[in-house]
């Protein structure tokens, strides 16, 4: 599903955040990214989403080959790949329906399918009763879940998630990783980026550890080693 | 489908434009206040420009003539010098007009009436007046007049006339050029302030952009909403601009009247006969500043 081949990220002459990565995760998989603080984390989401491009190397999602994806180009990648962050990225003066249905809207699609597939999303993620709330009256786990349901709106077959649960207390981590874990089960291809040992440990899922912007562990059951 | 994203477009556009109502405000006011300053400096140089060919169609040489000369010979220099082609018209004083002229420029002042019946006979002389077709070519022209050989001229009004068009010329010339420099710098301060007056308003969309372009909307549609949105703050900021300006220059028209007493001076009317020219290019300019400070704005918070 996602193949990285000889990776490196080059910001600066002196900064690289990553160097020669190579990763391949199979459709379906649930992988964990561990790491400390600045060893290219959220740089490997970057240039998975067309944000960044990798200074050298080769990436592949899908089979599709988005190493040197142009601008125009980007828009379709991001209909297939769902991302969610650390800090939510809603829109405040929408409410959590209104903020699912802008990304469909924004893609041209018709008032029926819109229609039809909110309510699916909303759903899944366990909002049917908060869709009217505005993002400031609703906790962090339902502002991330509210997230994840716009994330699943052009049933992506892979969802990102950097640090979904960095602003999150462990019970509320706990429901979102559930989540993520039921979305997985439909079949989707999960990336996880995290700094909760605790998660991770529990998990019991490949773990990939990156140190300085190189892999240094790959465990099919993973735990997390720093 | 194409119809579908047009709707929306202009409903986002819409959106944006309420939802920010004060933004909004801010930013029509910027543009009228620019617009408004522009048409001014306009306005002031139609007038400075009325006032300058004014002068300058005030300007003629007169060939003063033998008191004696015959008609027909008079009429053949006449002819001649009408030929010239820097001369625009030829007027024929006679004796008897200069007489005229002469009497009724001094009517307040009966000494000089006292002394010209005490003298009991015409002491004018008769003259043509000839006038340049321009200022510039006025030397030139007396160059031309030097050349004629012919002795009904008595004498030529020429010499201080080449020192006083030497002095209007170059004087117009500078206000020209000064006018010109002020009006270059004025404008591009002006579109600068519009260019981030549109700037500011689609920073504070930043993170609708970001996004947008996160689910996947395409490049034109992250940019049709706010391209549509500054076309609309242009056409709202130019109409507002006509009707400021019209009734401020109909308070200024009767000043202007009154101090340029005797020449036709009517911004008004310049502007009304030269709308379309005036608002019409104004509007495409701030319409085009405002795209383009839009689609920058836009394209630097959609890289993500
Ligand atoms: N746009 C950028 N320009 C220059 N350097 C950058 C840029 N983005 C990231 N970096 C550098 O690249 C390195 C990796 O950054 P990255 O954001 O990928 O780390 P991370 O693993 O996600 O960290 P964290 O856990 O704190 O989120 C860091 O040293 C960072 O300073
Ligand atoms: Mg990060």
């Amino acid at each position: 599903m996602i193949k990285l081949l000889n990776i490196s990220k080059i910001y600066h002459p002196d900064v690289a955040a990553l160097k020669d990565v190579n990763l391949h995760i199979k459709p379906g998989e649930f992988i964990s990214i561990v790491g400390q603080s600045g060893t290219g984390k959220t740089t490997m989401v970057k240039i998975l989403t067309g944000e960044e491009r990798a200074s050298s190397g080769k990436v592949l999602v899908g089979g599709w080959d988005i190493t040197n994806i142009g601008q125009r180009e980007v828009p379709w990648l991001r209909r297939q790949i769902g991302v969610i962050f650390q800090d939510f990225k809603l829109l405040p003066k929408k409410n959590l329906r209104e903020n699912v249905s802008f990304a469909l809207e924004v893609c041209g699609n018709t008032p029926t399918k819109i229609g039809s597939i909110v309510p699916q999303v909303m759903k899944i993620v366990g909002l049917e009763d908060k869709q009217g709330r505005y993002p400031h009256e609703v906790s962090g786990g339902e502002q991330q879940r509210a997230a994840i349901a716009r994330a699943l709106v052009h049933r992506p077959k892979i969802l990102l998630a950097d640090e979904p649960t960095g602003n999150l207390d462990s019970i509320n981590a706990n429901e979102i990783i559930e989540l993520l874990l039921r979305i997985n089960r439909f079949g989707t291809t999960v990336v996880l980026v995290t700094h909760n040992r605790e998660v991770v440990n529990k998990l019991k899922r490949r773990v990939i550890t990156l140190d300085n912007g190189v892999i240094v562990s790959d465990q099919e059951v993973g735990k997390y080693i720093l | 489908m194409v119809f579908l994203s047009f709707l929306r477009i202009i409903k986002f556009s819409f959106q944006d434009i309420y939802r920010n109502i004060w933004l909004s405000i801010v930013t029509i006011t910027i543009l009228i206040l620019a617009l408004f300053s522009i048409n001014l400096l306009l306005a002031v140089r139609v007038i400075s420009e009325t006032a300058i060919s004014a002068v300058k169609d005030k300007i003629d040489v007169s060939l003063y003539l033998k008191p004696d000369a015959a008609d027909e010979e008079i009429m053949a220099l006449k002819g001649q010098v009408s030929n010239l082609s820097q001369v625009k018209e030829v007027n024929y004083i006679s004796k008897a007009q200069a007489l005229e002229f002469f009497q009724e420029k001094n009517k307040d002042n009966p000494e000089i009436l006292q002394a010209l019946q005490e003298l009991g006979k015409n002491p004018l002389t008769p003259s043509l007046v000839i006038t340049p077709k321009s200022a510039e070519v006025a030397n030139e022209l007396i160059g031309e007049l030097n050349k004629i050989e012919s002795d009904l001229i008595e004498s030529q009004n020429f010499s201080d006339n080449q020192l006083l068009l030497d002095k209007i010329n170059s004087l117009t010339d500078k206000i020209n050029e000064i006018g010109m420099i002020i009006s270059l710098i004025f404008i591009f301060s002006t579109l600068l302030v519009v260019y981030n007056a549109v700037r500011v308003e689609i920073y504070t969309h930043r993170e609708e952009i970001g996004i947008m372009r996160l689910v996947g909307a395409s490049n034109s549609f992250v940019h049709m909403p706010f391209l549509l949105s500054s076309l609309i703050y242009t056409l709202i900021g130019t109409v507002a601009a006509v009707f400021i300006f019209y009734p401020f220059l109909s308070l200024l028209q009767p000043y202007l009247a009154n101090f340029f007493a005797g020449y036709n001076i009517n911004v008004i009317s310049y502007f009304s006969s030269n709308f379309i020219k005036i608002f019409g290019l104004e509007f495409l300019a701030v319409a085009l500043i405002n795209a383009l400070a839009s689609w920058m704005a836009v394209r630097r918070y959609s890289k993500v």
